[in-house]
Order: C-alpha cells, then sequence, then structure tokens
C-alpha cells in the first residue's frame, strides 16, 4: 500500500485542511489528524484515503497512475504565443491620481508605435504558429489611435478563434473608435471605481469628465449588452468606498462579477505610500466583509449573481486542475511564452507589472524588442524563477496545487525574489484567500452554499459534501 | 424510422460495396454508381459493378451501401448527411449486461474489408461509430482498420464502444501512435462498487479486468468517454461513481449518464431495470453537480428535456440516433423538440409521458 504525501495547515474554526499534491483535500477534527499522523491509522482512516485518492494498493494500479497524471494536471503547460497586450499609446487624457507611470499627457509626441513598430507588430501576428488569438490593448488610452488598432484587428483576419479587449476609460467615443467597438469579437474593459464621487475624486475629476464617462458606458451597455463591456474597480485601501454603493454601483449596470483590487503601487509610489501590516489586516478584514455581504445579497435576490472574481478564481483553482488561462495565478507562470506585452516603443515585457515597474525606474524588466525579437538571457533567467516548485515553504504549503508564482511582484514589492515566501504580500494574499475558499466550502449556511454553488456553475443549490474525517 | 436496408436488385452474384451518387456529390471515385434514371421511388445507379436498382423515397446520395445480390439487398452503412453512422464490427461479446441493447451472438461474420472500403468513401470529416457486440475482441483487425483508415484519411474520426476488457500494456505503444488521436472509446462503468458493476455486466472480475485496462488507456492518452446507463440498481451509486470518477479516471473525455433502451434484454426486464427519473432526479442532481464541480464533461443520454428539471435541462443532450428516435405526439408543440433526445422508437406507450416547453 502507498500513501500519497499530505500536506496540512490548520485553519481557525474549522479544523485542519489536509490535501496531496494532486490537490485532493479533506479536512479533519484534531483527533483525527493525530490518527493521520501515527502509522497505525484504522481501517476506516484507510477506507477513507482511499476513497479521497491518497493512497494507492500498488504502483500500477490506477490509483497510482491517475493520482501522477493528476499531480502533473496542476502544473501549467506553456502554449504557444497567443494572447498579445499592445500599448499602442502611452497617451492618455485623464491623469488618475494612482496612475504614476503608464501614462504621459495628451499632446505629448514620440510616445505611440512608429510605423516601422507597427509594422513589426503586424509581421509578428502573421508568424504566430497558431490559429486562435487574443488581443488586450492597453495604455495610455489606446482609444486615442483607433487607426493603429484598426490595423491590428484586421491582420488578424485569418484566425479562426479571436477576440479583442480594449482597455479604455471611455471618456470619448468617436466615431472611428465606436466603429471598432460594434465589431462582436471586440469588448471593452474600463475602470469603474464607485459611485459618481468616487470615481470623480479617483479618476475623472471633474463633474463633467465623470458625466461623460458615465454616459459613455451605460449607452455601450444600451446598445450592445452588458456583456460587450466589463469593468473593474480600483479600491484604495486607506479608504474604502461603503459596500452597498460599490456593489450597486456595479449590479445597476448588471455587472455581476466585481474584481476587488486595491491599488498596486509601484515603483517610488510606493515608497511614498508604504503598506504597514495594520493596512494589511484592514484591507483583508474589508474584503471578507465584501465577500460576506455579495453572500447575503446573492441569497436575498436570486435574479442576480454577483461574485469577487478572484474569489471565485481560486475556489475553481481548488476544484479544477488545468485552468491555467488566468495568468495571474498559476504554477508555473511562464515568462515570456504564452503571452507578453508590447508598449508604445516596442519593447517586449513579460507582464503589464513590469512594464509599469521598468518605467518606474526601479529595475529594467523587458526582455527584448518586438524588431529583434525577446528570446533572450533575460526572459530566459525570469522564466527561469516562475516556478513555486523547490521554494522551502510553497513545497510544504497545502495549497500549493491551487497556487501560483508572480516575481514580478515579488520584484516590484521587495526587490528580490528570494524572500522568505511567508513574508510576501502575495503569499499572505494567497493564504488569506484559500483559508476563506475552506471556510466557505465547509460552512454549513444554506446562503454560503448557495453563492459557492452558483460560482462554480453548479445547477443544484450547495455543493455536494465535501470529504471530512472525523 | 429511417430505413437502413433497402430492397434492391444489382447484377452478379457477389456482395460490393458502392458509393451512390446522385446530382450534389461530384464523381471522385471508381468505386461510385451514378445515378442514371429515377421515378416512382426507384433509382437506378450505373458503375463498375453494373446496374443497381435501389427502392427508396430517401436521399441516397453520398451514401456508402453495401450491394448484395442474392439477398436483394442495398444496405447503408455510411448515410452522407445524418452524423449517426455506427458499423458493427461483432455481435460476439464476453459480458452479458442485464439490458443489453444488441443481445450477443455466438456466431462472427468478418465484414472488416467492406467496413474499410466503406470508411474511405464516406464524407470529409466523418465521425465512424464502431460497435458491437465486443469490438475489442477482435482487437488486431480493429487497430489494423483504424490504422489503415488513418494512412489515407486522416480527416475520419472514430467512436468505439467497447467493455475494455481487453486492453493490455502491450497495446500502449500502438494506442499512442497518431491514428489513436481520432479515437474516442465509448467505455461502460455501472457502480462504483465491483460487486454490483460485476453483476450488471455478468461477468466476475470485469470491474478489476477494467480499472488495470484504465491504466493502459491513460498511459497512453486515449481519448475514453465513461458510459453508465441508469438502472433500478444502479441509481443510487450515482453520487459515489460521481466521486470515484472525478478522484481516480478524471482523464476521461466525459461521463454520460444514459437512459434506457427498451430493447434486447431490456425488454423483457423493463419494468425491473427502469428508473423513472421525472420521479426521482436527487441522485442524479449530485452526480452533475459533483462532475460539474471537479470540471467534469457530464451529459444524459436519452432523457427527453422537459423531463429533467429545469436547472440541469442543459445536460440533456438529443443522443439518439436519427434513424431510431421518436417522439411523443404532444411533442409536436415543443419549442425544444430540435435540441431534445425524444424516445427511442421501441420506448414502451406507456412511459411517453411529456411536458412541453
Amino acid at each position: 500500500m502507498i500513501r500519497f504525501p499530505l500536506r496540512s495547515r490548520a485553519i481557525e474554526g474549522l479544523g485542519s485542511v489536509h490535501a496531496n499534491h494532486a490537490g485532493h483535500f479533506f479536512i479533519s477534527s484534531e483527533e483525527a489528524s493525530t490518527r493521520l499522523a501515527r502509522p497505525q491509522t484504522t481501517a476506516a482512516d484507510l477506507a477513507f484515503l482511499q476513497q479521497g485518492g491518497h493512497v494507492a494498493d500498488s504502483e500500477k494500479s490506477i490509483a497510482a497512475i491517475s493520482h501522477r497524471f493528476q499531480v502533473l494536471a496542476r502544473d501549467t503547460v506553456p502554449h504557444r504565443l497567443d494572447y498579445l497586450i499592445l500599448v499602442p499609446t502611452l497617451r492618455c487624457n485623464l491623469s488618475c491620481s494612482y496612475c504614476q507611470v503608464s501614462r504621459v499627457n495628451v499632446d505629448q509626441a514620440g510616445f505611440d508605435w512608429s510605423p516601422d513598430t507597427l509594422s513589426a507588430i503586424l509581421r509578428m501576428i502573421d508568424n504566430l504558429p497558431t490559429d486562435s488569438i487574443k488581443i488586450e490593448f492597453q495604455g495610455g488610452e489606446p482609444s486615442l489611435r483607433p487607426d493603429l488598432i484598426s490595423a491590428v484587428i484586421e491582420q488578424c483576419n485569418r484566425f479562426a478563434e479571436k477576440s479583442f479587449v480594449i482597455c479604455s476609460n471611455l471618456g470619448l467615443i468617436d466615431p472611428a473608435f465606436r466603429n471598432i467597438l460594434s465589431r462582436p469579437d471586440v469588448s471593452v474593459s474600463t475602470s469603474l471605481d464607485g459611485n459618481s464621487a468616487i470615481h470623480q475624486t479617483q479618476r475623472t475629476k471633474t463633474t463633467e469628465t465623470t458625466t461623460a464617462f458615465e454616459k459613455n458606458l451605460d449607452a455601450l451597455i444600451a446598445e450592445f449588452g452588458n456583456d460587450k463591456v466589463s469593468a473593474l474597480p480600483t479600491i484604495d485601501p486607506n479608504d474604502p468606498p461603503e459596500i452597498d454603493a460599490l456593489i450597486d454601483a456595479y449590479q445597476s449596470r448588471g455587472f455581476g462579477s466585481i474584481f476587488l483590487r486595491p491599488i498596486n503601487y509601484q515603483g517610488f509610489a510606493r515608497k511614498r505610500h508604504p503598506g504597514s501590516r495594520t493596512q494589511q489586516e484592514s484591507w483583508w478584514s474589508y474584503y471578507d466583509r465584501f465577500v460576506a455581504r455579495v453572500i447575503e445579497r446573492n441569497w436575498s435576490d436570486k435574479s442576480v449573481l454577483l461574485e469577487e472574481s478572484y474569489l471565485a478564481l481560486c475556489l475553481r483553482r481548488i476544484f479544477r486542475p488545468g485552468l491555467d488561462r488566468h495568468v495571474d495565478l498559476r504554477n508555473p507562470n511562464p515568462v515570456g511564452v504564452d503571452y507578453i506585452v508590447i508598449d508604445y516603443d516596442g519593447t517586449i515585457y513579460p507582464t503589464d507589472e513590469a512594464r509599469m515597474l521598468t518605467r518606474s525606474g526601479v529595475i529594467d524588466l523587458s526582455i527584448g524588442d518586438v524588431i529583434v525579437g525577446y528570446d533572450t538571457e533575460a526572459r530566459q533567467i525570469l522564466d527561469s524563477h516562475s516556478t513555486n516548485h523547490g521554494d522551502p515553504a510553497c513545497d510544504v504549503c497545502v495549497y500549493q496545487p491551487f497556487c501560483g508564482r508572480d516575481l514580478i511582484d515579488d520584484l516590484s514589492r521587495y526587490g528580490r525574489i528570494d524572500l522568505p515566501r511567508l513574508e510576501t504580500a502575495f503569499c499572505q494574499k494567497h493564504l488569506h484567500i484559500f483559508d476563506l475558499c475552506m471556510t466557505l466550502i465547509y460552512s454549513g449556511d444554506a446562503a454560503v452554499q448557495y453563492s459557492l454553488a452558483k460560482w462554480l456553475g453548479l445547477a443544484g443549490d450547495r455543493l455536494p459534501s465535501q470529504a471530512m474525517l472525523t | 424510422m429511417i430505413p437502413l436496408l433497402l430492397p434492391a436488385k444489382a447484377e452478379g452474384s457477389t456482395r460490393f460495396v458502392t458509393r451512390l451518387i446522385g446530382s450534389a456529390f461530384e464523381h471522385t471515385n471508381t468505386e461510385d454508381s451514378i445515378l442514371i434514371a429515377e421515378s416512382g421511388g426507384r433509382m437506378v445507379f450505373s458503375g463498375q459493378h453494373g446496374l443497381i436498382e435501389i427502392i427508396s423515397v430517401h436521399d441516397l446520395d453520398g451514401d456508402v451501401v453495401c450491394v448484395d445480390p442474392i439477398r436483394g439487398s442495398a444496405e447503408r452503412l455510411i448515410r452522407a448527411t445524418s452524423p449517426h453512422n455506427t458499423l458493427l464490427i461483432t455481435e460476439r461479446c464476453d459480458q452479458l449486461c442485464v439490458m443489453c441493447s444488441q443481445p450477443p451472438k455466438k456466431t462472427h461474420s468478418d465484414r472488416f474489408a467492406e467496413y474499410s472500403q466503406a470508411i474511405l468513401l464516406s464524407p470529409n470529416g466523418k465521425t465512424i461509430g464502431l460497435s458491437g457486440g465486443e469490438p475489442t475482441l477482435y482487437k488486431s483487425e480493429l487497430f489494423a482498420l483504424i490504422e489503415g483508415i488513418f494512412a489515407k484519411r486522416p480527416d475520419i474520426s472514430f467512436h468505439i464502444l467497447s467493455n475494455g476488457q481487453h486492453f493490455s500494456a502491450d497495446d500502449i505503444p500502438r494506442l499512442r501512435g497518431p491514428a489513436f488521436e481520432n479515437v474516442t472509446w465509448g467505455i461502460p462503468l455501472y457502480s462504483h462498487e465491483m460487486g454490483r458493476h460485476d453483476e450488471i455486466v455478468a461477468k466476475a472480475g470485469a470491474y478489476a479486468r477494467l480499472m488495470e485496462s484504465f491504466v493502459h488507456l491513460l498511459t497512453a492518452g486515449a481519448k475514453v468517454e465513461l458510459r453508465t446507463v441508469l438502472l433500478q440498481s444502479n441509481t443510487v451509486d450515482l453520487p459515489e461513481l460521481a466521486r470515484l470518477i472525478c478522484t481516480h479516471l478524471s482523464f476521461c473525455v466525459q461521463w454520460s449518464i444514459m437512459q434506457l433502451e427498451n430493447i434486447g434484454f431490456a425488454k423483457r426486464r423493463f419494468s425491473k431495470l427502469y428508473v423513472d427519473h421525472h420521479k426521482s432526479f436527487d441522485r442524479i442532481a449530485e452526480a452533475l453537480d459533483t462532475s460539474e464541480l471537479r470540471g467534469l464533461e457530464a451529459r444524459l443520454f436519452n432523457f427527453p428535456r422537459c423531463t429533467v428539471p429545469t436547472e440541469y435541462r442543459h445536460y440533456a443532450v438529443s443522443s439518439i440516433s436519427d434513424w431510431k428516435r421518436k417522439f411523443a405526439p404532444a411533442c409536436n408543440s415543443c419549442t425544444q423538440q430540435a435540441m431534445c433526445a425524444g424516445f427511442f422508437e421501441w420506448h414502451p406507450d406507456s412511459a411517453l409521458e411529456v411536458y412541453p416547453l
């Protein structure tokens, strides 16, 4: 008999959570945890472990082979490049309080793609060895250059599957931009920080600009439906919006999915806004209250389904191996393999955060250039550290099969990637969220179960009961 | 029912395979027979096998038929416009499932050569079903057929129904070959309980042998669809079976939960086997929720859509082959008929209750 290694973690109020490397998990009472640790586990315990995929009769049994298969399935298999983040211009017609690095004023020259850069990008698109593509236009405000967006979209005619997301502040929709938006394969991602007052304070500054934004957003939804647009709030953790007001700003527009992100300070800005431990605690307390409120609202009004997008992603990753196209959370998190960022000057970065960090002057994280290529030593060095396998803290962590690695975040916060994992914000964030996931999964509250079932796409009103050893 | 065996006359005395060409298909092959006359449900085709007269009101353009001059028949092996083309490899089987829709026979007639000819003449991109009996009783011929077709027609895919009792470690290198990328194996698993599965398939040791086959199929990277026929004896097992599949058989590409077909052995045992899922859906619901949760693609086969609770209706697919499908009279007013499995032609009229949507 083979017992697959289990990793464990105590969660307050729940007991211990155990998981094997394939991600099969269960919780246990303190007494059961003690029994498991001893060699003389009872026959009933073994039957329980057998059912849960934690033991196998022999190396050649389906349990053993399947375990190996599922452990491997937890790892990202980097695919070919089929996701481009393009920055046609760095110019922007807004000046948001926390956007320190990724914009210049709208009238500055020399911050748009040159004709050479554009033609190199079009050539690259032609040479992609895939028949599906996703392109995200970032900025700056990409709608200032609808001609560049159109040139890229037209170059993609050959792809069987294609989708385009334009990240826009929706301050101005001119006829050329509107024309692009009318394509069924184009959608918009915009920022919506809450109600008009908050959005104005953090972003649009004047009533006139705020009104223009809201009018454009609502007109787009009215004309094309709310599938056309997705919105993200950026939250000031020192002054977060009132929870119901934030949810209302989304729900009133038919948006159910809210990705609760604290402001991501880069470089010097982070030094101006030092994050203290108390700040972290108040953020996670806000986050938990937000999730609890979303669950309450889902239960009381079943006609709408609200979710915190990142929590929903973490839940899905617990139950389903292979959800690796969300590049914020996967392991390994390959650098410059299946997606890249191409800046206004043709410089290539592994992620958008890497682009901002480079612009803020902290460290040069560019991996190449659209004309000369990007399979460089810089890319390989970054890529070789893009896994959480082998990290002493991750290798004993119960959540490793579900978790990821973000070395750019480590560089951005600490200027190094070898900090003890448990001291990093990335690790603390994911321990918090996965603990919350486990607490929710084993909750007996019908309202919690209802939200979980719906976030995970179940037809039923609750999760099927999950393994528990008493 | 759409007839698969048509009255026909032809010259000579040997059976042959030919493709019938009407107006729409281009004449591309020497094996083709071209329509030269048609009147009153009588069609005359001409080709290298001489003249063939077939009596049919159906459009036969592009169909591949096996003409038997002595029996006076044309068997439609491949229907060009249908997604449901299944070839019977053998009628022998080493299991004797309680609800078998096609009870096995002792004799076997080898039709691999005819089938190979027919598949080579089938339209581009077709999926061909291979069934039985148990096709893997003739594993070497079967593998040779798949590889032979792949060499000439890599556009053709196969869906093969097998009891999974005959895969061995020796098969792995071959199953890893490119020809088998076009193959999906439909393999039944009736319970998470070894004893119950063995009882249903009436073969001691079947469950253990099946698990061994799964090891080989997983190792070979084979595509497997699991199939579970709903029975009174195994309905209670569905949630646990779902957990077993998600825990140990997650490499499978699909799990099909199938409602009973009232034919073969099931015909005389229908009342002892049939579960009215409309009256009790709980176990099925829990099994579907478990599958969805763990990312296993589950489907309900042969479940009329209106008999499935609304939230679970999207799992019910139009699974019954067109030629053996029927609808209840009340179904005519239903808006979802096009998406619906309907009923098997031989489903008892006493169990035809529908609730048009």
